[in-house]
């Protein structure tokens, strides 16, 4: 039973880890967290949802689900972020949670408070190996995770748009003298992060092959502890935290118990703040300022 | 004395005479109130709810109203919170002066709302709270039109034991729900030990949230155990996740639960699975006034937004329908007026004609109240499969022999 758990653990690790990476991008540039992110990877979800539906492929879906959410992101930085930029943190916070809300009522009356379920045919087979039984949605899952990262990495590090993120998360006003456009690269921060949000949502909606309008409130909240405990200034810390957090949560529900489950998981996100605020790959404390 | 001027004054004198008695009578509208989730995560229950509610005001007033008077029924929405239940009750009871409440739908909400409708004297009936003791110990003025779970539960678990050979079962609840985890920690264990079945978690047990979508190390330790069959206690929008889980993982046993997993959508969610639960109703239900109801109401359903297009009519709408349809007969038989100054006579008059009640003539059979409060109601124990559900035992919340049996 430990390897199955283990590959539970890993497959729910997979998805915070995006979705943590979704709230780090714009963590790290604007030091906000946009509580609408959630949401966005609800929103994605029904996205790839209705494309697999239709009998289009998984690629179709994730592009759905990616350019659905990246594109209602930019909607909310525009009239949600962009006009309060000047406002003190809480307020373009409150903003995004404002969001939150409005885009779990359009789902709900949209698509109804009842989980939307996959036909059977979507459910995917599973690949025996010995005590271990692996879904191929989770290897799908787990794949397309390792990859979207990978991309994200490379983007950030190794491209002129990556160093403009990074110059704009180190200083707004240098940036600017040194003639890159805030306005833009936070709009594109805004962006990549609905689309990783949304990619997340088509993961998780076909591998449980059910979706509910509120499946982003509890994944959501597991993701901030993530993006905490791997640090938000390391895009790496939240491939190492995600299926560390995954597989603690599922260890816990298999030899600990249920009912403490939220207490591990949210206790170690406690610690972390206390014991080691920039995270397990944030390096040393100083390191708190520069993020992305 | 016979000129058209005085003819004009005695028939203007009538007709003043004729408003005066007939204000003294009656008001011109009798409002009932409802509290149901139109938003949150039972909002297809609320809406369902909600349409049901306006037929039935529409019937009423086709039919002539209440002794004359219109039926004006004010629905408000408490997104399943607990606290906005208690406000709307409030506000219902003291800014719109229904007669009487129809609601909350859960135990979580009528547990905070019915000592408010105690302080404020008015009637309030949950449509589908079945937790043991919610409406009991916030007597006279809390009712249920529901059964209580432990009184359904000895009925379903000897059909489920015989029918599938059940010697252990795995326990699975969800914990952020007050009638599941009763259900799951209380009365399930309890049922299964009397009837000889071994609890393999009984030391452990399983649970969940409102909410979560990934259940899988859950449902592998339940698999890990081999348990003839699983007991599997949650509202049906959270069940689907556990059986769609349990499916994903080949782990094909057969389900008990409570009334919370009557639905047609947790049918779809692994059709090849056995399911147990009992029901006092349920959309394919034949005979009686049950099937006129589902052939009125599914198609108003099916209309409305926000509404699966193939939605049935609830149990839940059933017992909200006959909720109010109560309160309509108890105002025309016990001569509530509606006016403003007779409010609290005529919330007196609605509540003591429904501790009376006799064979009120229910969509599932005759209806009538215990002490406690809940309903004495048929109920009838159900399995579902292959996308239907059949009844397979029929009982009756009193003993036998009772009017409402």
């Amino acid at each position: 039973m430990l390897l199955q758990q283990l590959v539970n653990g890993v497959t729910l690790g997979a998805v915070y880890t995006l979705l943590a990476l979704s709230f780090s991008i714009v963590m790290g540039i604007l030091g906000i967290l946009n509580l609408a992110i959630a949401e966005l990877f609800m929103i994605g979800g029904y996205l790839g949802f209705a494309v697999i539906t239709a009998h289009l492929s998984l690629p179709v879906a994730v592009a759905a689900g990616m350019a659905g959410a990246a594109a209602i992101s930019a909607v909310i930085e525009k009239i949600g972020y962009e006009p309060l930029r000047d406002a003190p943190l809480v307020t373009p916070m409150l903003s995004t949670l404002g969001f939150s809300i409005i885009l779990q009522n359009i789902a709900t009356n949209m698509w109804g408070s009842d989980p939307l379920q996959l036909p059977d045919e979507f459910l995917g087979g599973r690949i025996a190996l010995g005590p271990v039984s692996i879904g191929e949605l989770q290897l799908i899952v787990i794949g397309v995770t390792i990859v979207l990262v990978a991309v994200m990495a490379y983007i950030v590090q190794r491209t002129s748009m990556g160093r403009a993120l990074r110059a704009v998360a180190e200083n707004r006003d240098v940036a600017r003298l040194l003639g890159v456009s805030g306005s833009r690269i936070t709009l594109t921060a805004f962006m990549m992060s609905g689309a990783l949000a949304g990619a997340a949502g088509v993961l998780i909606a076909i591998h449980y092959a059910a979706i509910t309008p509120y499946v982003g409130v509890e994944i959501g909240l597991k993701a901030i502890a993530v993006m905490v405990i791997g640090g938000t200034s390391r895009i790496w810390g939240a491939l190492l935290a995600g299926p560390l957090i995954g597989i603690a949560e599922v260890l816990t529900v298999a030899y600990g118990g249920s009912q403490i489950r939220d207490f591990v998981v949210y206790g170690f996100m406690i610690a972390i703040l206390l014991f080691r605020p920039q995270g397990l790959l944030g390096g040393s404390g100083a390191d708190q300022g520069q993020r992305v | 004395m016979n000129s058209p001027r005085n003819k004009w004054s005695v028939l203007l004198a009538a007709a003043i005479l004729q408003i005066a008695v007939a204000g003294s009578v009656q008001a011109q509208t009798v409002a009932i109130g409802a509290i149901v989730p139109s938003s949150g995560p039972f909002a297809e229950w609320g809406r369902s709810n909600t349409v049901t509610l306006k037929m039935l005001e529409q019937e009423v007033n086709k039919a002539g109203g209440i002794n004359g008077a219109k039926l004006k029924v004010i629905i408000l929405d408490d997104a399943t919170k607990p606290a906005q239940a208690a406000s709307s009750l409030r506000k219902l009871a003291g800014d719109e002066k229904v007669i009487a409440v129809a609601g909350p739908l859960t135990s979580s909400a009528a547990e905070v709302t019915f000592p408010v409708a105690n302080e404020m004297k008015v009637v309030s009936m949950s449509q589908a709270s079945s937790k043991p003791g919610v409406a009991k110990a916030n007597r006279p003025w809390a009712f249920r039109n529901t059964i209580d779970e432990s009184i359904l539960a000895k009925s379903t678990v000897p059909y489920y034991k015989k029918t599938f050979d059940i010697k252990t079962v795995a326990i699975i609840f969800d914990a952020k729900d007050a009638t599941a985890a009763t259900v799951g920690t209380k009365i399930m264990p309890a049922m299964m030990k009397d009837n000889g079945i071994a609890i393999v978690n009984e030391t452990d047990p399983l649970s969940f949230n409102t909410g979560d979508l990934d259940v899988s190390a859950q449902v592998t330790k339940m698999k890990s155990l081999n348990p003839d069959g699983v007991v599997l206690s949650a509202d049906y929008s959270q069940a689907v996740t556990v059986l769609r889980e349990m499916k994903r993982q080949g782990f094909i046993k057969p389900v008990v639960g409570a009334t919370q997993l009557i639905s047609s959508a947790i049918l779809k969610a692994a059709p090849e699975l056995p399911i147990v639960a009992p029901a006092t109703f349920y959309a394919s239900m034949t005979g009686g006034l049950a099937a006129p109801f589902v052939a009125e109401l599914q198609p108003m359903l099916r209309k409305e937004s926000g509404l699966p297009a193939e939605i049935e009519p609830s149990m839940y709408d059933a017992n909200i329908y006959e909720i109010v349809s109560m309160y309509v007969e108890a105002a025309k038989k016990s001569g509530v007026t509606g006016k403003p100054e007779d409010l609290e006579a005529d919330r007196t008059k609605v509540r003591d004609y429904l501790v009376k009640l006799d064979n009120f003539k229910g969509l599932g059979g005759p209806i009538s109240f215990n002490d406690d409060g809940d309903a004495i109601k048929a109920f009838y124990v159900l399995q579902g499969q292959n996308g239907a559900w059949t009844t397979k035992v029929q009982g009756c919340s009193s003993v036998p022999g009772h009017p409402a049996c």
